[in-house]
C-alpha cells in the first residue's frame, strides 16, 4: 500500500467519523426536543424521500440554481473588474477601498432590502441583490491574488521576448488560477446563501421561498428536508465541478 | 567583429529625493563570441548594465548598439538575448521540456524544430532523462542546469548571466561552470556575466572588467590563458588574485572617501 493511499484512506475514515458524530448529536438533540421543533434525522430522511417524488422540489431547485448562476456570474465579473483595477492602479485602489469597506460592513439584509426597493421586488432585484452582497469579498480576494504574482517570472518571460498572450497563458494564468478557483468556490458558497435569503424575503418560488413557507406552517421536518435536498445539489457541484477543476489546476504540484 | 558597443552610458534615479548615480559614462566594446565578466561590490552597477544590454531597461543616457543598431531596434528584428538569473526561474507548472518549449515559442522557432533543440541542450547538460520532470522534483543544481539549457536552446546572439552560480555550493557550481563552458564551446555565443567571485570570473572569462561606483575601473585580459582551463591553473589563480587586489584597492578608496577625516583627540 503506497503512503499516499494510506493517507487518503485515513482521511476518509476521519470524514466518516465526523459525519457519524454529527448525525449522532442531531439524533440525541431530537430525543430531547419535541419532534415539531427538531425532527430526528430518520424522519427528515423519510420526508426527503417523499419530496424527491414531487415536482415542486425539482422546479424550485431549478429556479434557485438559475438565480444562483446569474448572481454568481454578475458578482464574479464585477469583482474581477474591480479587483484587477485595484491591483493594477494605485489610485483605483485608493478610490475603491472605501466602497469595499462599506460593502463588507453593511449587513447583507440592508443591501438586499435597498436593492429590492430601488429595482423592485422582481427577478432582477433578487439576482442583483444577491450578486451585490458578494462583490466586496471577492474583489479583495482577487486583488490580493493578483498582487502576489511573481515579478521574477514575469521578467524572465520578458527577457526571452514572450508575447503578451504567451505571458498571460503560461506565466500569469497558472499563478492566478488557484486564487480564481478559491474565489469562485467562496463566491458560489456565499451567493447561494444570499439567493435563499432573497427568495425568502420577496419571491414566490425557489428553495428559499419553500423553506419560508414550511416554516410558516411550523413544519420543521420539511424545512430541513428541503434544505438538505438543496445542500446535496450544491455538494454535487462542489465535488463534481470544483473538485475536478482543482485536480487539473494542481496537477503539477502532485508531481 | 564588435557585437556590443556602449558609449557614454549613464543612468541615475531618484531615491527618496536623493539623486543616485548607478552608471556614469561607461564605454565598453564586446566582440562576437567573447566571454566578459563584470566583477565588483554590490551596488556598483553590474546588474543594471546587464539589464540595459538585455533591453529590459531603456531609461538611460548614452548609446548602446548591437551590431551597429540601437538595442531596441535590434531586439525587434529577431535578435535573441538569453538570460540566466541567480535563481533558476523555471515555470513550476511546466516540465523541463515545456519550460524549454516556452522560450522556443517566445523566440519564434518553428514547432518542428522544438524537439531537436530541446534534446540537444538537455543532453549537453545531462538532463535528458529528466525532461518530463517538474522543476520541484529536481535539486537546485539541476534546476540551474536546466536554466542554462533553456538559455542555449534558443541559440542566443548574446547570453547574459547574473551571478548564476552564487546560490549553489562550490562543488555543484564547478560542474555547472563546466556545463556552461561546454555549451559555449559548441555555440560560441557572446557571454556577459556578473559575478562577485573573483576565481569564478578568472576561470570563465576572456576579459574581466572590475567595476566600482558605476564605472569600469580596471580591465584584466585573460585571452592568453588557453581553454579548457583547470581550477588548478596558475594563470587563473594569478588573475583572480589581481581581481581581488583591484577590489581591495577600490574598497580602501571608498572607505577613505566616505569616512570623516580623523581628528586628533586630547588624552
Amino acid at each position: 500500500m503506497s503512503p499516499r493511499f494510506r493517507q487518503a484512506s485515513a482521511d476518509a475514515r476521519w470524514t466518516a467519523a465526523s459525519a457519524a458524530t454529527l448525525l449522532a448529536l442531531w439524533s440525541l438533540a431530537s430525543f430531547a426536543l419535541p419532534a415539531a421543533v427538531l425532527p430526528s434525522p430518520l424522519r427528515v430522511l423519510a420526508a426527503m424521500g417523499a419530496l424527491v417524488q414531487t415536482k415542486a422540489l425539482w422546479t424550485d431547485t431549478a429556479v434557485t440554481l438559475g438565480r444562483i448562476l446569474m448572481a454568481f456570474a454578475i458578482g464574479m465579473s464585477a469583482a474581477l473588474a474591480l479587483g484587477t483595477a485595484m491591483a493594477l492602479s494605485r489610485s483605483a485602489g485608493a478610490f475603491f477601498r472605501v466602497w469595499i469597506v462599506c460593502g463588507i460592513t453593511v449587513p447583507a439584509i440592508v443591501t438586499l432590502l435597498t436593492v429590492y426597493m430601488v429595482v423592485g421586488m422582481n427577478e432582477r432585484g433578487a439576482v442583483l441583490g444577491a450578486a451585490l452582497t458578494v462583490v466586496p469579498f471577492l474583489a479583495i480576494n482577487i486583488r490580493e491574488g493578483l498582487k502576489s504574482i511573481d515579478p521574477r517570472l514575469l521578467k524572465m518571460a520578458q527577457v526571452f521576448r514572450a508575447s503578451r498572450a504567451q505571458i498571460a497563458r503560461a506565466v500569469v494564468g497558472p499563478q492566478i488560477a488557484p486564487m480564481l478557483l478559491a474565489s469562485a468556490r467562496f463566491g458560489l458558497g456565499l451567493v447561494w446563501k444570499m439567493v435563499l435569503f432573497v427568495e425568502l424575503l420577496g419571491r414566490g418560488d425557489g428553495v428559499g421561498f419553500r423553506i419560508e413557507y414550511y416554516f410558516q406552517l411550523f413544519d420543521m421536518t420539511n424545512v430541513l428536508a428541503y434544505a438538505l435536498c438543496f445542500v446535496l445539489v450544491m455538494l454535487v457541484i462542489e465535488v463534481g465541478v470544483f473538485g475536478v477543476l482543482e485536480r487539473r489546476i494542481f496537477r503539477w504540484r502532485r508531481g | 567583429m564588435e557585437q556590443i558597443q556602449i558609449y557614454g552610458l549613464s543612468k541615475s534615479f531618484d531615491s527618496g529625493g536623493v539623486r543616485r548615480t548607478v552608471l556614469s559614462d561607461v564605454d565598453l566594446r564586446i566582440a562576437v563570441g567573447e566571454v566578459v565578466g563584470l566583477v565588483g561590490p554590490s551596488g556598483c552597477g553590474k546588474s543594471t548594465l546587464l539589464n540595459i544590454v538585455a533591453g529590459l531597461d531603456l531609461a538611460h543616457t548614452g548609446s548602446v548598439t548591437i551590431q551597429g543598431r540601437p538595442i531596441g531596434e535590434q531586439l525587434g528584428a529577431g535578435f535573441r538575448v538569453a538570460y540566466v538569473f541567480q535563481e533558476p526561474r523555471l515555470l513550476p507548472w511546466f516540465t523541463l521540456t515545456q519550460n524549454l518549449a516556452f522560450v522556443l515559442e517566445a523566440g519564434g522557432f518553428a514547432r518542428s524544430e522544438w524537439a531537436g533543440r530541446i534534446a540537444t541542450v538537455l543532453e549537453a547538460v545531462n538532463l535528458a532523462e529528466f525532461r518530463d520532470f517538474y522543476p520541484a522534483q529536481l535539486s537546485g543544481g539541476m534546476q540551474q542546469r536546466a536554466a542554462i539549457a533553456r538559455a542555449f536552446c534558443i541559440d542566443p546572439d548574446i547570453l547574459l548571466l547574473d551571478e548564476p552560480f552564487s546560490a549553489l555550493d562550490e562543488l555543484t557550481a564547478r560542474t555547472l561552470r563546466q556545463s556552461l563552458l561546454a555549451l559555449w564551446e559548441r555555440f560560441r555565443t557572446t557571454v556577459v556575466f556578473v559575478s562577485h567571485n573573483a576565481y569564478e570570473a578568472a576561470f570563465l572569462a576572456d576579459r574581466i572588467l572590475v567595476m566600482g561606483r558605476g564605472a569600469i575601473t580596471q580591465e584584466i585580459d585573460l585571452c592568453g590563458t588557453p581553454r579548457p582551463r583547470s581550477y588548478d591553473d596558475t594563470a587563473v589563480f594569478e588573475a583572480s588574485k589581481q581581481v581581488i587586489h583591484c577590489l581591495e584597492r577600490q574598497a580602501g578608496k571608498d572607505a577613505a572617501a566616505t569616512s570623516p577625516s580623523p581628528t586628533p583627540r586630547k588624552p
